[in-house]
């Protein structure tokens, strides 16, 4: 009986969609290695994802506090503004820096026959998107407590989301390949990432830059991004279409070559001897 | 027969770099951007043709580095090759490292979930088949507790069990057979028997020739990258046998006799083989060579060496005057740690009771270079033992035995 069972489950699969069965098999290789990733870091702490709402409300109680009892800044609804870009830069930074060490990390997944190795990034940046969205009512929260009306706009959330999903992956690609031929590539990202946290207006307005500056300064993708943000969530205005297009096409070069790379470099990783 | 794997011509480079290649950004700055390229490079795989049917099993045989791994690397998609193709049809199945996925934290059963998926299933057909891998695993009790409170055995059995349940048409296996205990490894036997029935293609890789022998049609020799043999399985396995031996002979150095403690000569491949850099200087059966049937024995090796060696394999067999294997038990199988050799020392071996039949036998100890590549030494017929047994027995074996009637009516014998 369970010889003829399983000649007929083996016969059913000869025959299913390919295609079709491809993408529920991707979606579901996504969802156990993220759902993975959330259990481990549920059962590795008491606070478990706590923690990840944690962090930005102690560093925006700190901010708070420099910039609005010692040096004043004139930003309206501060808690709000720093809480917004709080949330957006730390999806980037955490997302960005563990993916680096992904291909490194991940060997016995990498010699998996037929793995698709190109999803490890996803899951992280995935897993990061999680957290975002789970620490969006209480940035809805503030918004209301600031008293800001939340405008239509508001819908283009999941459209930015998706454009810093993508170009948070692209990056990711290009620097785990790295990290394969240079190990320290994480540790001077980690370095790197907490210079520009401060090159990324998160806690001072963007006007106070000065005009001879713009032209460096702008080349930050995270910038036009993070203002996307909160001219969506905070001033229910339109963002600015035309840098969020230019970051678009040059995420669609990046991510092909990234990916190409990525590839490359995690075969040549489990080949080392 | 369509055939499951096709491999032409394949050739996969390697590339070796210098000792002091830049590994950090901050080295390749201060060197300047020198020595990034390779220095030198150098086949792995070079000009490999084989085929493997459905049902059939390839054995794949050589010496560390021979290009085994890699190989099995590239069937399963691992890497590009740089010359030929690989050509495998149908989903691919794996036993390599065993285990090393599970995360510690989760339990027996979110790691079969992870592992199945990232097999190749999806979710659902982890699900339709997770009662029939728990309890191949033998795990039910177990299976939604963490994982790091499993023994290894634990692990690797439910890592296997989840490996061979995923319906897999082309399985590739990587020196498999220390899972768990005995049982177990003869009921993976059976189950990859069966898969094979079922028309599986199997490629395992072995550095053991016996068990490519065993279990394969067919089987591949590699020696740097190149095809030594490829055939039948027993005979490329016999070939490779005969060249590990006469490698062992070509390793032994010229020396007249020497005597044992015992008095006992030891001639060079007479009754004694190796090269030597281990040498067995003295072999103790404590508490003496004459036992009586089910005592204990002890057998102590008293060894010597030059230089330091890194893990070496001690093998101590009790065979009888023809040459008949009664019992055989290494360092490796018993799982012990990887010994480090310095200077002399003694390593013993202990059997609580010997169960032989009465008569003379042979206790014969080598010690092996750590892939079995080659001996070091080894002592055959050296050291006789002497079993005493009140009832005389045909067998070898001479455990205590009794017999009883279960039949009421006839639970009286008559006298």
């Amino acid at each position: 009986m369970f010889k003829i069972m399983s000649l007929l489950s083996k016969s059913s699969q000869k025959t299913r969609k390919p295609f079709r069965w491809r993408l529920r098999y991707l979606y579901d290789l996504l969802r156990e290695l993220v759902l993975r990733d959330m259990k481990l870091l549920y059962k590795r702490s008491v606070l478990g994802l706590g923690w990840t709402l944690i962090n930005p409300l102690l560093q925006l109680a700190v901010f708070a506090f420099v910039f609005q009892a010692i040096v004043p800044v004139n930003i309206p609804n501060y808690s709000s503004y720093v809480f917004a870009g709080l949330l957006v830069w730390n999806w980037f930074q955490n997302s960005l820096f563990q993916a680096t060490g992904v291909i490194v990390n991940s060997r016995s997944l990498i010699r998996q026959p037929n793995f698709p190795v190109a999803i490890l990034p996803i899951v992280i940046v995935t897993t990061g998107l999680i957290h975002f969205v789970l620490a969006l009512p209480v940035l809805i929260l503030f918004l209301l407590i600031d008293g800001i009306k939340l405008q239509p706009v508001i819908f283009l959330l999941p459209v930015l989301q998706l454009l810093q999903f993508i170009l948070t992956v692209s990056f990711s690609y290009f620097l785990a390949a790295l990290n394969v031929t240079f190990r320290d590539t994480q540790h001077t990202l980690g370095v790197l990432l907490q210079l520009f946290f401060y090159l990324t207006p998160i806690f001072y307005d963007l006007n106070s830059i000065p005009k001879q500056y713009w032209y460096i300064y702008g080349l930050n993708p995270m910038v036009h991004i993070i203002t996307a943000y909160r001219a969506i969530l905070l001033w229910g205005t339109q963002p600015d279409w035309l840098a969020l297009f230019i970051i678009a096409m040059i995420t669609a070069l990046l991510l092909p070559f990234g990916y190409y790379i990525f590839k490359q470099q995690s075969h040549r990783f489990v080949e080392e001897l | 027969m369509r055939n499951a794997i096709i491999v032409e011509h394949l050739g996969k480079l390697y590339h070796r770099y210098h000792t002091h290649k830049p590994a950090t950004i901050m080295e390749v700055v201060l060197s300047g951007f020198r020595g990034l390229s390779a220095r030198e490079k150098f086949w792995a795989l070079r000009g490999v043709n084989f085929t493997v049917a459905p049902g059939q099993m390839l054995g794949i045989i050589g010496k560390n580095g021979a290009g085994k791994s890699t190989l099995l690397q590239l069937l399963g998609g691992v890497g590009i090759p740089d010359e030929g193709q690989v050509k495998v049809t149908g989903r691919i199945g794996a036993l390599l490292d065993l285990g090393a996925g599970f995360s510690a934290d989760l339990t027996g059963r979110e790691n079969v979930f992870v592992s199945g998926v990232v097999a190749g299933l999806t979710r659902r057909e982890v699900a339709r088949r997770l009662e029939q891998i728990v309890a191949f695993a033998e795990l039910e009790d177990f299976i939604d507790n963490p994982v790091r409170t499993y023994s290894t055995g634990m692990g690797m059995r439910l890592a296997f069990s989840t490996a061979i349940h995923t319906d897999p048409d082309v399985l590739l296996v990587d020196e498999f057979l220390s899972v768990g205990d005995l049982a177990f490894q003869e009921k993976c036997l059976e189950r990859i028997r069966e898969l094979k029935a079922q028309g599986c293609a199997i490629v395992l890789v072995s550095h053991s020739a016996d068990q490519v022998q065993k279990l394969c049609d067919r089987a591949l020799w590699l020696r740097q990258g190149q095809v030594v043999a490829y055939g039948v399985a027993e005979v490329v396995a016999g070939q490779y046998l005969s060249e590990m031996r006469s490698e062992t002979q070509k390793r032994t150095p010229p020396r007249p006799p020497q005597m044992t403690k015992g008095g006992i000569e030891l001639r060079l491949n007479e009754n004694r083989f190796g090269s030597l850099e281990v040498e067995i200087v003295d072999v103790q059966l404590l508490p003496t060579s004459h036992i009586n049937s089910g005592d204990g024995l002890i057998v102590e090796i008293e060894y010597s060496l030059i230089q330091p060696i890194d893990a070496p394999i001690f093998n101590v067999s009790i065979t009888q005057e023809d040459g008949q294997v009664c019992l055989n038990t290494n360092t490796q199988n018993q799982g012990i740690l990887p010994l480090f050799l310095q200077n002399s020392g003694k390593i013993r071996v202990s059997f609580e009771r010997l169960d032989l039949s009465g008569g003379k036998y042979y206790v014969n100890v080598g010690v092996y270079e750590s892939n079995w590549t080659y001996t070091y030494d080894f002592h055959w017929h050296v050291y006789p033992l002497f079993v005493q047994s009140k009832t005389k027995q045909s067998g070898i074996l001479n455990p205590p035995c009794r017999w009883e009637s279960k039949n009421p009516a006839s639970s009286k014998f008559k006298s």
